[in-house]
C-alpha cells in the first residue's frame, strides 16, 4: 500500500510499503478514505518530538471502512463506515473506566519508555513516535486499529467524510479545552492560536453558551475565519498591538479573561526578546517547549481563573510563572484529548446542526500530495488552513 | 485451591519461621554468652564450679572471642549454614572443655555437671538449627509492583496455574506443573539455548500470596515470592514481586537486583495486567521487532514469532480463568 513517511526533520515522503495484518485478536483494518494533516503532525515534521524513525507512517486523524476484524471484535463488521479516535484505549483499565481514555494503562507497548520520559506512562496513538507505542499512522491506504471493539465509531451515510472526520482528534480536542472553562454566559474566554483545534475551542465555547470569545492569532486570514465562522467576537493580532495582555485587560475593562484556552503548543511564536530567547534554546535543545501562549495565558488570566492546555508540549519548559498562577488562585487543567469521552456526543450535535465542522476545511488534495501538504502547512502558504487528503 | 493445601501452606510457613527465629535465638544467646565470658569471666568460673584464680578466666575469655564471632556470623547470614555449624563445633570443643575440668580434682562436680548439660542442650538446639534451611534475615527486595483492574482471587487464580505464566512471563519458554507443589521452569537464554530447573511453591495462600524457590541442586538457585493485595475502597488487586535472582550470586546487593531484574519483572506485570484486563498481550508495528523498527507493517516472516509475544487466541483470559 501507499503510506506517507516521516524521513528526518521537514521531509516526508509517500512510499509503497507493506499492507498492514492483524496483530492481535482485538484488531480491525481500515480502509482509509480520509485522512488529514494535523497542527500536531507539525512538531513531529519539524523534528521537535523524541522518539520519531526514519520510516514512521504519520498521521493520527482518519477515517474509512472495515475491511478486516480480529476474531474477539464482535460489534463491527467488515463494511461498516468508522471514524477513529486518534488515542488508542483499552476500556478496560480504571483510567478507561474513568473516561480518562488518552491515560490508558495498557494501551502502550512502549510504556516503559513513556514513563522513563513523563514519569508515568501515557497511551498509544497512531503515527505519533515511539513513545506512543509505535503504531502505523493512518496517513496511508491502509491502517491497523488496535481495541477496534472499544475505539472506532459508526458513522451514519448521511453523513459526509469532511462532516465527521474531526471527530477524530481536533473537534474533540478543541471542546475538551472549552469544558475545562466551564463555560456559563457570563464568562469571557480567550483562545490562543487560530489553527483548526483554537476553531473548534472557539467554537465549542459559543457553543457551551460563552457570549465573548476573543481569537488570538497572527494570521488575518485564520482571524477572519475565526470571526466569521468559529463564532469569536474579537480577535487580537498580536503583531499589530503593543501587547495582547493589555489589548485583553482593555477588552475585559481590566479583568483579564476568565477563562484562557492555550491551543499553539510548543512552537508557539511571539514577538521580542522573550520569543528570541526560547527558540535560541529551544534549538539548542536546552529547552524543549517554547511556552510562549502559556506564559501569556496564565499572566492574562483574571484571578481565580482558569487557564485550560489543549496545544500539545513535549518536556520541560523555562520561565513558567507559576508564581503568578500560585498567588492569583488560578487552576490549570490539561491533556490529550479523552476522544472517546466526546465522539458520541459531538457526532449527535453534528447531526442535530448545531456545528458544521466543514469551516475549518481549507484544501483537499491527494494522499500522494502530502508532502506538498505539510509544506504548504507549516509555511501557511495559500491560506493553509485545514488539509484533507484523500486515497 | 483446596482446603487441604491451604492449611499445608500455613504449616510451611510457620514452620520456616520457627526456624529462623531458633537460629536468630541462637545467634543472640551466644553473643550474650560471649560477651559475659569476656567481661566477668572469674564471676563465671565461679558459678561453674572451677577455680577463679587459676587458668580458667583465660580460657573463658577465649571461648567468648569464639562465641562471639560465630554467633554474629549467624545474626548477619541467617540464611547460611556454615556459620551455624561453626557453633556447633564451637560447643563441641566447650563440652570438651567442660569435660576435662569435670576430670580435674579439686572442682565442684555438681556445678559442672549442671553446666555440662545446659551447653549438651544448646548443642542439641544448635544441631537442629544448622540442619534447617533458614532465611535471609531481611524479606526479599521488592522488583515491581503493578495496579491490576481485578479482585485478587482472580489474579491469584491466574497466576496459581504455573503453565500460564509464559503468556506475560517472555523470557519463559514453559511451565509444567507436576502432581505435587513441584514444577520444572524452562526459560530462554539471551545468548540463545534454554535453562531448566526444578521449583517447589513453599506458600499458597489464596487470593494472597504464592512462594516459591528453586529445589537443591538446580542449575538456577532463585526464591520469589508474590503477594496479591486489595487497595482500599477499589476492588483491585495489587501484585508485588519479591525476588532472589540467582543468576546475579547467592545474594546480590539490592540495588544490583533492582537494576537487572526491575526492567524485565516490570515488563512482566505490565503483560500479566494486559492480559488480565484486555484478555491480550498489545502488539504495535514497530513492538513486534526485537530490534528498533519504524512504525510500519512488515513482511511476517521478520517478525518476532508469535511463541514469544503472547497476543493472539486469549479470548478466555479477560473473564478469568477458573481453578
Amino acid at each position: 500500500m501507499k503510506a506517507n513517511l516521516w524521513m528526518g526533520k521537514r521531509k516526508v515522503s509517500v512510499e509503497q510499503v507493506p499492507d498492514p495484518r492483524i496483530l492481535n485478536a482485538r484488531d480491525a483494518i481500515v480502509r482509509v478514505t480520509s485522512t488529514t494533516i494535523c497542527g500536531s503532525d507539525l512538531h513531529l515534521y519539524n523534528g521537535f518530538v523524541p522518539t520519531m524513525q526514519r520510516g514512521d507512517i504519520l498521521g493520527h486523524e482518519f477515517m474509512g471502512e472495515v475491511v478486516e476484524l480480529g476474531s474477539a471484535v464482535k460489534n463491527l463488521q467488515v463494511g461498516d463506515r468508522v471514524v477513529v479516535p486518534f488515542a488508542i484505549a483499552c476500556g478496560n483499565c480504571e483510567q478507561c473506566q474513568l473516561g480518562n481514555f488518552s491515560v490508558c494503562e495498557n494501551a502502550n507497548p512502549n510504556a516503559w519508555l513513556a514513563e522513563k520520559m513523563m514519569g508515568q506512562p501515557i497511551c498509544g496513538a497512531f503515527g505519533y513516535a515511539h513513545l506512543t507505542g509505535g503504531f502505523a499512522g493512518g496517513q496511508a491506504e491502509y491502517v491497523r486499529v488496535p481495541y477496534a471493539d472499544f475505539g472506532p465509531l459508526k458513522v451514519p451515510s448521511t453523513l459526509t467524510d469532511e462532516q465527521v472526520l474531526f471527530l477524530s482528534d481536533i473537534f474533540p480536542t478543541g471542546y475538551m479545552g472549552a469544558e475545562f472553562c466551564e463555560i456559563n454566559p457570563r464568562k469571557v474566554i480567550a483562545v490562543w492560536g487560530a489553527g483548526p483545534v483554537g476553531q473548534f475551542a472557539i467554537a465549542s465555547a459559543r457553543m457551551l453558551g460563552a457570549e465573548k470569545v476573543i481569537a488570538i492569532d497572527r494570521f488575518a486570514y485564520r482571524l477572519d475565519l475565526a470571526v466569521k465562522r468559529a463564532g469569536a467576537t474579537d480577535a487580537i493580532n498580536y503583531e499589530e498591538v503593543t501587547s495582547v495582555q493589555e489589548a485583553l485587560m482593555d477588552l475585559t475593562a481590566g479583568r483579564g479573561p476568565d477563562a484562557c484556552i492555550d491551543a499553539v503548543g510548543l512552537e508557539a511564536h511571539g514577538t521580542g526578546v522573550e520569543y528570541a530567547y526560547d527558540k535560541v534554546k529551544q534549538s539548542m535543545r536546552i529547552e524543549f517547549d517554547r511556552p510562549i501562549a502559556v506564559r501569556d495565558a496564565i499572566m492574562a488570566c483574571r484571578n481565580g481563573g482558569i487557564v485550560s492546555i489543549i496545544g500539545v508540549y513535549g518536556g520541560m519548559v523555562d520561565k513558567f510563572p507559576l508564581g503568578p498562577m500560585m498567588n492569583r488562585g488560578l487552576t490549570l487543567r490539561t491533556g490529550q484529548c479523552h476522544v472517546h469521552r466526546y465522539m458520541k456526543p459531538l457526532l449527535d450535535r453534528i447531526e442535530r446542526g448545531e456545528i458544521d465542522p466543514t469551516f475549518v476545511i481549507s484544501h483537499h488534495m491527494k494522499l500522494d500530495d502530502a508532502p506538498r501538504g505539510y509544506d504548504m502547512f507549516v509555511h501557511k502558504r495559500d491560506n493553509a488552513m485545514k488539509i484533507v487528503l484523500n486515497t | 485451591m483446596n482446603e487441604i493445601s491451604a492449611v499445608r501452606s500455613e504449616l510451611s510457613a510457620r514452620e520456616e519461621a520457627d526456624a529462623t527465629g531458633l537460629i536468630r535465638g541462637l545467634g543472640w544467646f551466644g553473643v550474650t554468652l560471649g560477651i559475659a565470658e569476656l567481661a566477668v569471666p572469674r564471676l563465671l568460673a565461679s558459678a561453674i564450679g572451677v577455680d577463679r584464680d587459676g587458668a580458667a578466666p583465660a580460657i573463658l575469655r577465649a571461648m567468648g572471642v569464639r562465641e562471639i564471632a560465630s554467633s554474629s556470623a549467624v545474626l548477619v547470614r541467617p540464611d547460611h549454614p556454615a556459620p551455624r555449624w561453626a557453633r556447633v563445633i564451637g560447643d563441641a570443643i566447650d563440652v570438651g572443655l567442660l569435660g576435662l575440668a569435670l576430670a580435674t580434682p579439686g572442682t565442684g562436680k555438681r556445678r559442672l555437671a549442671l553446666a555440662l548439660g545446659v551447653v549438651a542442650g544448646v548443642t542439641a538446639l544448635d544441631v537442629v538449627a544448622a540442619r534447617r534451611r533458614g532465611h535471609a534475615r531481611h524479606p526479599l527486595p521488592v522488583i515491581a509492583a503493578v495496579t491490576i483492574n481485578k479482585p485478587p482471587m482472580e489474579v491469584y487464580e491466574f497466576w496459581r496455574r504455573l503453565e500460564q505464566l509464559p503468556r506475560f512471563m517472555n523470557y519463559l519458554a514453559s511451565v509444567e506443573q507436576h502432581a505435587d507443589r513441584r514444577s520444572r521452569w524452562t526459560a530462554r537464554l539471551p545468548v540463545g539455548g534454554t535453562v531448566s530447573w526444578e521449583a517447589e511453591l513453599v506458600e499458597d495462600r489464596p487470593g494472597q500470596a504464592l512462594s516459591w524457590r528453586s529445589v537443591e541442586g538446580s542449575q538456577i538457585d532463585t526464591r520469589g515470592r508474590v503477594t496479591f493485595t486489595r487497595p482500599p475502597g477499589r476492588d483491585m488487586t495489587e501484585v508485588r514481586v519479591e525476588m532472589q535472582l540467582g543468576m546475579l550470586g547467592r545474594s546480590p546487593s539490592l540495588e544490583l537486583a533492582r537494576l537487572f531484574a526491575r526492567p524485565q519483572v516490570k515488563g512482566d506485570l505490565r503483560r500479566l495486567k494486559q492480559v488480565l484486563e484486555t484478555g491480550e498481550v498489545l502488539r504495535s508495528d514497530a513492538s513486534v521487532h526485537r530490534l528498533p523498527h519504524p512504525a510500519q507493517p512488515s513482511p511476517a516472516r521478520r517478525e518476532i514469532p508469535p511463541s514469544r509475544v503472547f497476543g493472539e487466541n486469549l479470548p478466555s483470559a479477560a473473564k478469568g480463568v477458573s481453578p
